[in-house]
């Protein structure tokens, strides 16, 4: 959805609730893990952008504008309850020794489909992306759970494609790891 | 281009992204057909990407979609 001329900002924010207010509460709570600070999140983002529509000249999609604002949002609740770290600001941009030893973590043992693609799979799953830095967090929503290309996940958090693929790779590693130790124990002998 | 397994890793999301030359693709898929560990690791990212994708996203309460409403209005 781009913006046209003749919407009112009212008319077309009302819109993107609709078509998108559940992608960007789940993407505030996966970020927050917190259902009360992810409603403020969304909440606010929609008043602020009600208040600064200027800022949005058609020349991003309105869903990445919004996504924009509910990421800047919900780190700013994450520092305000100052539990978590590292924040984006802090975290490191280049692969290092730590990456590669989380690509060598053994391959997962191969359980039955009904295991691997079960409910308690996704449950690890979701487990598992609690564990994540906020911006891997980010990063690995908006890119695999959400679908968005590599280039409107950077519009998002304001970064280059090639620094969002580092985030996307650390993040894929340590869900990797993190679900290596699910699978023990779930194959057959 | 010939690449190691550290490499490699680096650039398995670069070739998921279709962000790589034909040659690097060659040369990255001939060392996933060659290396049983970068097979594994290639297959277990490509299930993780599964998983995500039908994982169940959660919906928006009511209440809170109202308290959005009425600040919009």
């Amino acid at each position: 959805m781009t913006r046209t001329s003749a919407e009112e900002p009212r008319a077309l924010l009302f819109r993107a609730l609709d078509e998108h207010g559940d992608r960007l509460y789940a993407f505030a709570l996966r970020m927050t893990r917190d259902p009360d600070l992810a409603a403020d999140a969304v909440q606010e983002a929609f008043a602020s952008a009600l208040h600064k529509f200027d800022a949005f000249r058609g020349e991003s999609n309105i869903a990445t504008w919004l996504h924009r604002i509910v990421y800047t949002k919900a780190i700013d609740l994450i520092r305000q309850r100052g539990k978590e770290s590292p924040l984006p600001e802090e975290e490191d941009m280049d692969f290092g020794p730590d990456d590669e030893r989380l690509a060598r973590t053994p391959a997962w043992a191969r359980p039955p489909d009904e295991i691997l693609w079960g409910r308690q799979t996704k449950e690890a799953l979701e487990t598992a992306m609690k564990q994540l830095t906020p911006l891997q967090r980010a990063v690995f929503t908006l890119r695999e759970v959400d679908g968005m290309s590599t280039d409107e996940v950077a519009s998002v958090l304001g970064m280059e494609p090639g620094t969002v693929r580092v985030h996307l790779h650390r993040s894929r590693l340590r869900l990797r790891a993190l679900l290596s130790d699910h699978f023990k124990g779930a194959v057959r002998p | 281009m010939t690449c190691d397994c550290d490499e490699l890793g680096r650039r398995l999301t670069e070739l998921r992204d279709g962000a790589l030359g034909e040659s690097d693709c060659a040369a990255i898929q001939h060392h996933l057909d060659e290396c049983q560990s970068c097979g594994a690791l290639h297959k277990d990212l490509e299930d993780l990407a599964q998983l995500c994708r039908e994982s169940e996203r959660p919906r928006m309460p009511l209440a809170v979609r109202r308290r959005i409403e009425q600040a919009l209005k």
